[in-house]
């Protein structure tokens, strides 16, 4: 008979005592790890919304915003040195373009524009066979200077088209209601990946994506009202200034106005419009939102203050992962609280076992046994409830994960996706993060936790790693053995001669 | 050789310090038989805790076969209690989840005594105390207090002690069992030239020993008449 099987049978002594030692056990190890589930769940959508979600900068040339403004316009070679810089995890720069409708303008492509520009600023950079899925209507017809009914509108009107009138080729002055042939330029804009100006992945609905980046290349991604106002469906032909294009897939952003739009490989895009090398805006991934603002400013310097703008991101991402954090803390405190909890619970049933046995452990003395011998068996007892408790703690834990992550981190996702906007990343990685421990959070949920207990090992081990479960449980053995420690210590107080007392 | 030297055992109260053994000498030849018998609140438990090592006196000394106890270091007295003495208790105190033989087996396991050697030992230790083999493999607290003490003075016997102590060994026997448990005792003293040591306030069990000792207020002396 070792210590170690007589721990066990001493441990199973009083079955009802024990079993119900192992349950509150149980439900306080299953909170440490649902706490331990949740805390890393929130760290690690923590980690992947700050470097998916408002941790982009914006460069546009000093003084030009969005078409508008003036200044010197960003050149390739400022992507090479913007990615140079710390912290930087990628650059993206893209050349916007606006292409008016071949048979409604002038068929020069480089026809002259106005000085200055018109009203909405950029100039027509070319032609395209397309025609615009929005319609002008009142606002178009007056942010473009035309005028649609009322007499004042058309004298300001009149004034501001002296540029624009001569681009779409129509020099009626004093123009009235009645020009059918405008219509509203299509944005075109080059770009040098699956990723639009503003760093998101352009959303293919159909086809496929860009990957012919070369000056000669004839791959067009098209808007879908784009599309379905010219009738292009995937491998359909279209012309700009010229330049017969092929549609390689449909995109959807989302909005009328982003549909109206094409997204071109950027040189192909610069050579079309006779801007080689030129990019209007450049979006600057940064590695974490926490060096959002160092990196703006190091951005400024590295390209020029006075050549260029950095602006950042909304703020308020900031504040989402704020408040995210202190749930990852209050998880953590949980946790601890917990394991404390385990601890103390195995702390006071082991005293209590130690004060009931002291008799005997007189009796192991006086026949011989060492106080290590004794203090040994002690805390394999204890361990023994502590295994017992962390299996049925284990599978309590994986069926109330699912609830608690659930919570902790559905709740923030919404809060979040509504915050960040349009951080679709974010809320993937946020997705997976909370979909790891399956059940609820992910999407499509209608797993049931029984589903979700089968995949706890699996997923967790995938989603969160080996060697957090494995801290995890031995956090709790190593409370546990503290927690039998001092009254195994006790037991080396207990003096032989209890033996000689009468009951 | 048990020999015991002006031992004193006090202990401090409140107001007045009181000697529960007060200058106890006597000697004992390997392989006797003998009995101290006392009142209740006489020092009896005491002055076995004194000689078994249980606890420390106060003053004197305690030698067994030379080596004095009472100057042992804490340490030391867990081997000497472990392998020089057995004992015997009034309620047995065997542990009440483990079988007879694992009892047995314990002090032979603190021993370090390999496990197979253990097992057979134990069986023919219970096996000489009268304890049939049917029962070696029942739990302590499912035998008769008669066995339970068989098992007892099997576990005493163990690792060859060159004493037994025995507090009150039929105390909570009726006469026949405790007079077969005095027997068994009896003839293990002589069988194997262990020092049995029989405290007890039980004439009767007195009687069938080789030398009786009579504790009183501290102080003993030996009962010579028969």
């Amino acid at each position: 008979m070792s210590i170690l099987a007589r721990s066990v049978g001493n441990a199973f002594r009083n079955k009802v005592r024990s079993g119900a030692v192992v349950i509150i056990l149980a439900v306080a190890i299953g909170l440490a790890l649902s706490m331990l589930v949740a805390n890393q769940a929130v760290a690690d959508k923590i980690t992947s919304l700050k470097a998916s979600v408002g941790n982009n900068l914006t460069v546009n040339p000093a003084g030009s915003r969005g078409g508008q403004g003036g200044g010197e316009p960003l050149t390739t070679a400022d992507l090479s040195t913007a990615s140079s810089v710390a912290h930087v995890s990628s650059v993206n720069g893209t050349l916007s373009l606006r292409l008016s409708n071949a048979s409604t303008t002038a068929p020069a492509p480089a026809a002259p524009e106005g000085q200055g520009g018109s009203r909405t600023g950029r100039a027509l950079s070319g032609t395209t066979s397309l025609v615009s899925a929005v319609d002008p209507g009142t606002l178009g017809n007056r942010e473009n200077g035309r005028t649609s009914t009322s007499a004042a509108t058309a004298s300001s009107g009149a004034t501001a088209s002296s540029g624009a009138t001569a681009s779409s080729g129509a020099a009626v002055a004093g123009s009235t209601a009645v020009r059918p042939a405008f219509s509203i330029p299509i944005e075109a804009t080059g770009v040098s990946g699956s990723v639009n100006a503003a760093a998101e992945p352009i959303n293919i609905t159909n086809g496929t994506a860009l990957n012919d980046f070369a000056a000669t290349s004839a791959q067009a991604l098209v808007g879908s009202t784009l599309a379905a106002k010219n009738s292009l469906t995937v491998g359909s032909a279209f012309t700009i200034n010229d330049r017969t294009m092929t549609v390689s897939g449909i995109f959807d952003a989302g909005t009328a106005f982003d549909n109206n739009a094409i997204y071109l490989p950027l040189t192909a895009a610069q050579t079309l419009a006779n801007q080689p090398s030129e990019i209007s805006t450049m979006t600057v991934l940064v590695d974490s939102i926490d060096n959002v603002n160092a990196t703006k400013s190091a951005l400024a310097s590295a390209l020029g203050s006075t050549r260029v703008d950095v602006t950042a991101g909304p703020g308020r991402v900031e504040s989402t992962i704020g408040s995210l954090g202190s749930v990852q803390s209050i998880s953590l405190i949980g946790f601890i609280a917990a394991v404390g909890t385990a601890g103390l619970i195995v702390l006071l049933i082991m005293i209590m076992v130690v004060r009931e046995r002291r008799r005997e452990i007189g009796v192991l003395k006086a026949i011989g046994a060492s106080n290590r011998s004794i203090g040994v068996q002690f805390v394999f007892e204890a361990l023994v409830l502590v295994v017992m408790g962390s299996v049925v703690g284990a599978v309590l834990a994986s069926v109330s994960s699912n609830s608690i992550v659930g919570a902790l981190v559905s709740t923030n996702m919404g809060t979040t996706a509504a915050v960040a906007g349009s951080g679709r990343q974010g809320l993937l990685a946020a997705r997976q993060a909370a979909g790891g421990f399956g059940g609820s959070a992910a999407p499509g949920g209608g797993r049931g936790a029984f589903a979700g207990a089968s995949q706890l090992i699996g997923t967790i081990s995938t989603s969160l790693g080996w060697q957090t479960l494995v801290l995890g449980v031995l956090g709790i053995l190593l409370i546990a053995a503290l927690g039998a420690l001092i009254p195994a210590l006790l037991t080396a107080k207990v003096r032989p001669i209890e033996v000689l007392r009468g009951e | 050789m048990l020999e015991v030297k002006d031992v004193v055992k006090s202990f401090k109260t409140d107001d007045h310090t009181i000697k529960p053994v007060n200058g106890v000498s006597f000697s004992l030849e390997q392989g006797t038989f003998a009995a101290i018998l006392g009142k209740s609140g006489s020092g009896k438990s005491t002055l076995l805790s004194l000689l078994g090592a249980l606890d420390k006196a106060t003053s004197g000394d305690v030698l067994v076969d030379g080596v004095n106890i009472s100057a042992l270091p804490d340490s030391k007295l867990t081997a000497y209690r472990r392998d020089d003495i057995g004992f015997v208790f009034q309620q047995y105190n065997l542990i009440p989840n483990l079988s007879a033989k694992e009892n047995v087996m314990l002090p032979m396991e603190f021993a370090g005594l390999p496990r197979a050697k253990r097992s057979v030992r134990a069986a023919q230790l219970l096996n000489q105390v009268e304890l049939t083999e049917d029962m070696h493999n029942r739990k302590a607290n499912k035998l008769s207090g008669g066995q339970q003490q068989r098992v007892s003075i099997a576990r005493a016997l163990a690792n060859n002690p060159k004493l037994i102590l025995a507090d009150e060994p039929t105390g909570n026997l009726d006469d026949e069992t405790g007079e077969l448990i005095i027997e068994l005792l009896r003839s293990l003293c002589h069988e194997k030239n262990t020092t049995i040591l029989v405290v007890t306030h039980d004439q009767a069990l007195a009687r069938k020993t080789d030398r009786r000792f009579r504790l009183a207020r501290g102080k003993i002396s030996e009962i010579t008449h028969h």
